[in-house]
């Protein structure tokens, strides 16, 4: 699986399994340079992921034909 | 009785009569409140009720008709200690009386705190509430679902917590009344929204209240919505003390709205934190990894074997030797046995050459056998000449010549041995005297010694 295409969950799971692999004592050093590589594209990844979301609020309703429909919601101006 | 009966005395058939005690039962009857225990219980296709009430001594036939049953929050079941509200009638078919009941109410505590037991109940029976059923709520989610009223105060304290938490959240919220007849439907609907809409969670939130202000979230239908909901659910029902069934169908129970905000998302900060522990844990990892292959290294480069590597080779080169001198010592051994093997061989063959022996035995016999014969042969004819040489000579000496020559030749009487000397007979002794022409018996009358004087010529 590439990387870029897992969530941060998925990321962040993997990233501390192989932190784990790293801790066993019979691991090669190819092997833990190998993991080693692979986690800080994952640990870069879920950093990535955390600054991805769109910060927004919206309410959801049903449009008069009955579709779903989200409009933005400003609750400091409601109020 | 029978004497009594006069003509102003009315009769009435069976119908009046039970007509005429219908009326006066609902007329003085018409508004009755009874309290007791429910036995008999029967709900005839889930529409109306029929059961018995009862005390220590007594019952009454109670009947619920489904307009009216339809309004109870809470089971009435077997057992249960309830207060009737209704009027008395009679089933005049049968001329049977009994209570209609127009409202119940449980004796002892609240309807609404019954029917929430009783759902809880039933609920957890169903297995609504199990473990299993739990799903995992995502500590990220790129889409937060709301279903709450947009005009109360909960939906801006969740706001609040996820904006400290995380300020670039993504929420979808979906306006519900959180209370009222409706609300639990309105409830549900919003649920089918925002999955069909698709969020990652969805949290139900509504402020603190009575048991009543909460009840669209004690109900059996939201109860079996959230348990089908196919995406995770918090429940963020009331306060930290207030229970509804949806805290107990949900995936998870906030205690607070609040609490929610927190649950539904990761603290951005925390996961950077988080992040950033791993990579230096993974850093320190391979440094001291690096760090002990190198003091591996060293100690290994510093091993006699490396320094001194012959050393090792003496070490293998005794038990080589011994092993070579007991392979040799073996191979001697073969070589030993094997000698006298053959040599037992040699002489079973030896002995076999006996045959060989025993004819050339025979083939000598055979030509001693040869030999013999003519050495006999060779004798045989020796000894002809020889006899005809003796025959000759005898024939010159024959005795019967001399006796020709007129000799005569005497023997013992008994013996063939001639005599020579008078001393070898005696007298009267009978002897015989052989001569040219026969045999003379004589007899030794006398012995006269005298030396007879011959010439040489009688000797032969």
């Amino acid at each position: 699986m590439k990387i870029d295409k897992m969530s941060f969950e998925e990321s962040i799971k993997k990233l501390e399994e192989i932190v784990k692999e790293l801790e066993d004592e019979n691991i090669s050093l190819e092997e833990s340079m190998e993991k080693f590589e692979l986690g800080i594209k994952l640990s870069s990844n879920c950093l990535k992921k955390l600054n991805e979301a769109e910060g927004k609020i919206e309410e959801l309703t049903r449009s008069e034909d009955g579709k779903l429909v989200t409009k933005e919601l400003d609750l400091d101006k409601d109020s | 009785m029978k004497d009594s009966i006069t003509l102003k005395s009315k009769i009435y058939t069976v119908s009046e009569l039970n007509l005429e005690i219908r009326k006066s039962l609902e007329k003085d009857y018409s508004l009755i409140w009874v309290e007791g225990e429910v036995s008999n219980f029967y709900f005839h296709d889930k529409k109306h009720m029929y059961f018995d009430l009862k005390d220590e001594r007594s019952k009454i036939k109670v009947v619920m008709f489904q307009s009216n049953n339809k309004n109870l929050v809470f089971d009435i079941e077997e057992g249960l200690h309830i207060l009737i509200n209704g009027y008395i009638s009679v089933f005049e078919k049968r001329g049977e009386y009994q209570v209609i009941a127009l409202d119940a109410r449980p004796v002892g505590k609240g309807s609404l705190i019954l029917a929430f037991e009783q759902l809880k109940e039933k609920l957890e029976k169903k297995g609504y509430f199990d473990k299993i059923y739990k799903k995992d709520i995502p500590i990220l989610p790129a889409k937060i679902g709301v279903a709450t009223s947009i005009g109360g105060a909960v939906i801006r304290d969740i706001i609040q917590v996820l904006k400290h938490r995380f300020e670039n959240f993504h929420l979808i919220i979906r306006d519900v009344n959180v209370q009222g007849s409706t609300s639990s439907d309105e409830i549900c609907e919003a649920i089918d929204d925002l999955c069909q809409y698709g969020v990652d969670v969805i949290i139900l939130a509504r402020g603190g209240g009575s048991l009543e202000d909460l009840w669209a979230f004690n109900t059996e239908k939201l109860a079996k919505k959230i348990f089908d909901c196919p995406i995770p659910l918090i429940s963020a029902i009331g306060h930290e003390t207030d229970y509804t069934i949806s805290d107990f169908v949900s995936d998870i129970r906030a205690a607070t709205p609040s609490v929610a905000g927190q649950l539904v998302i990761l603290s951005k900060m925390e996961a950077v934190g988080k992040i950033k522990g791993l990579n230096k844990r993974m850093a320190h990892l391979i440094d001291s990894k690096i760090a002990i292959l190198k003091k591996e290294t060293n100690f290994i480069i510093r091993k006699r074997i490396f320094i001194k590597p012959e050393t090792l080779l003496n070490r293998f080169n005794q038990p080589v030797s011994e092993f070579h001198d007991k392979l040799i010592g073996n191979m001697k051994e073969i070589i030993r046995m094997r000698q006298e093997k053959i040599s037992t061989c040699r002489q079973l063959m030896d002995k076999k050459n006996i045959f060989k022996k025993i004819y050339m035995y025979k083939m000598t016999t055979r030509n001693i056998d040869a030999r013999m014969i003519s050495a006999v042969k060779n004798y045989l004819n020796l000894s002809k000449g020889k006899l005809r040489l003796i025959l000759e000579n005898l024939k010159e000496k024959n005795p019967v010549a001399v006796i020709d020559r007129g000799f005569a030749i005497i023997y013992k009487a008994e013996e063939d041995k001639s005599i020579r000397s008078i001393n070898e007979v005696n007298i009267d002794q009978k002897i015989r005297i052989i001569l040219r022409d026969g045999i003379l018996n004589a007899k030794i009358f006398d012995k006269i010694y005298q030396k007879l004087e011959l010439g040489s010529n009688n000797e032969n």
